[in-house]
């Protein structure tokens, strides 16, 4: 390396931690006992996080966005990657219909199903269940419109290879597509356990009781009804902000790159 | 007879999904838009367009339009400007440039509601992380949140920061498609730096600039987040967007009528703008072909 890259490297650190300092330093913040933050101080501590996952529930709520997410992600991938299977594949009437039907859907605003959908889980008593926070998250078109663009890009031969071999069209999706087409289902999965971390208004409305809450509703809520009298106890907020944070910022660091094609293919398509 | 079914049934999941928690919602929420209702009482008597009407009488409604516009206005081209910059300096693949790519981009996948709680501490009048700068100069603290006239600004600056890393990701990526030839060109043409990204950059990655214009303005009129966590839409109004109040009217004061005509007009609005998007990025296809 060039001493003048090395220079670069060192600028574009700096500047990176700069861009990035609120969020590190609330980080910091969840380590230090409110007095000590108060008064200008420093004492080490991990009260904050004891407080935040015994007294304020956040265990309860990391156990339910990791549940919620992660049966999000696997349903919806299943569903996307078999709809775009049939969409890239099969020639059959309406075909062209319905997989406009799922690419309309990346156009339509979702504050539009937010009363009906509502309306609907509470017609079927789904409102304050799991159910209630995973089935509405899952009709989303994305994944499957962009599977069948990478699907297409897959040659055809090898699926009559195994047609001619006696394959069914199941075992075809499952050994031939699926294996060839892994990393447009990791990048898609990525992408809707993200979307599903981070989703905070459906929660928000389908859920009322506190054992449900997801971590991005539990926060929203523990932040703005302050426990206590007094100035908002920053630390412990920041310990429970920290939870919510980590579980993505780690994997982000381990899988930035599929994660940038992922929404640079979606938007350049 | 199997064979013929067997697409019919790989899709009709993902389908059933689709047409229950999306397209039907928008025929309800037409539906409930012409009716009054509180979500507690046995019938939900046909008003016509009486929910529209209220809702075209309120402040608050026109109020919240005019907040919710200021915010795109103001916001998109500053997000837009922002990136087109930083990305043309980070589009070549060094260490240094994948590292600060990487930092600008993580907000845009982290929690919105920690980021916005982490911003309620930095713009907090006591302890806060801006006002704690301001005193390091000496200047005397803001009142951040609680000023109409900054509160706005405090959410526009947030809400860069969040989304900018987005922007120049895919900023980036039109960049690179730019044939390498033209930057040569212009330099043995002796063209300053600035002079060419004014006359062969901006032109160059336009369709990119035309797709991120249109992505940004139809998010930017469903943010609800970050004004959820951080001023409720307060203080006076001053940061009460659309979905917002509609989260306001359909949730807090179960008018349902009134809020699925609110929806209805939103729904309405960014239509037609995902209508100008498609067309523009047809012609962007039309182009390149």
């Amino acid at each position: 390396m060039k001493p003048d890259n090395r220079l670069l490297t060192i600028l574009a650190l700096l500047a990176g931690l700069l861009f990035l300092s609120p969020v590190l330093y609330s980080i910091w913040m969840s380590f230090q006992t409110a007095t000590a933050y108060y008064t200008g101080g420093f004492e080490f501590t991990l009260d904050n996080y004891g407080r935040a996952i015994g007294q304020y529930n956040f265990a309860r709520y990391l156990f339910n966005s990791l549940l919620v997410s992660g049966l999000v992600t696997l349903i919806g991938i299943t569903v996307a990657t078999m709809a775009a299977f049939a969409f890239a594949r099969f020639d059959f009437p309406g075909g062209n219909l319905m997989f406009g039907a799922v690419v309309a859907t990346l156009m339509i605003p979702s504050h539009i199903s937010l009363i009906p959908n509502y309306l609907t889980l509470a017609g079927v008593g789904l409102l304050d269940t799991y159910a209630g926070l995973i089935l509405p998250a899952i009709s989303n078109g994305f994944a499957a419109f962009f599977l069948r663009q990478y699907i297409r890009g897959i040659p055809r031969a090898l699926d009559e290879a195994a047609y001619m071999d006696g394959a069914t069209p199941l075992k075809v999706l499952w050994r031939v597509i699926v294996p060839l087409a892994r990393p447009a289902i990791l990048s898609m999965g990525l992408y809707i356990f993200i979307t599903e971390w981070n989703s905070y208004i459906w929660p928000l409305v389908a859920v009322g009781d506190q054992d449900l809450y997801t971590l991005q509703v539990g926060l929203a809520r523990l932040y703005r009804i302050n426990p206590g009298e007094g100035p908002i106890d920053w630390p412990l907020v920041m310990a429970a902000s920290t939870i919510t944070l980590l579980p993505v910022i780690a994997g982000f660091v381990l899988v930035e790159r599929h994660l940038v094609r992922g929404i640079t293919m979606g938007a350049v398509k | 007879m199997l064979r013929k079914l067997t697409p019919y049934l790989l899709a009709l999941p993902l389908m059933a999904f689709i047409a229950v928690f999306t397209y039907i919602p928008i025929l309800t929420s037409l539906d409930l838009s012409f009716r009054e209702w509180d979500f507690m009482s046995p019938d939900r008597p046909f008003v016509g367009l009486d929910n529209y009407t209220q809702l075209l009488n309120t402040h608050e409604f026109w109020n919240a339009l005019r907040v919710t516009a200021l915010f795109a206005v103001i916001s998109v081209p500053i997000r837009l400007l922002l990136a087109i910059g930083i990305a043309s300096f980070l589009v070549r693949e060094t260490a240094a440039s994948r590292l600060l790519r990487g930092a600008l981009f993580l907000p845009s996948v982290t929690s919105t509601v920690s980021i916005a709680v982490v911003f309620s501490w930095v713009f907090a009048t006591d302890y806060g992380m801006a006002n704690a700068l301001l005193s390091l100069f000496g200047l005397p603290k803001i009142t951040w949140l609680q000023s109409p006239t900054l509160a706005l600004w405090v959410i526009i600056i947030v809400n860069t920061w969040k989304q900018l890393g987005y922007d120049i990701i895919i900023y980036i990526a039109g960049l690179q498609a730019v044939p390498t030839e033209l930057y040569d060109a212009a330099a043995v043409d002796g063209g300053r730096r600035f002079h060419v990204f004014r006359r062969i950059t901006v032109p160059l990655v336009m369709p990119t600039t035309y797709f991120l214009l249109v992505v940004s303005v139809i998010e930017a009129f469903q943010i609800f987040t970050i004004v959820d966590v951080m001023t409720q839409g307060g203080p006076a109004g001053s940061t009460n967007m659309l979905v917002n109040m509609l989260y306001r009217i359909g949730f807090t004061l179960f008018d349902i009528g009134q809020g699925s005509a609110l929806a209805v007009m939103l729904f309405v609005l960014l239509i037609v703008l995902a209508v100008i998007k498609s067309r523009v990025l047809g012609r962007k296809v039309h182009y390149e072909a």
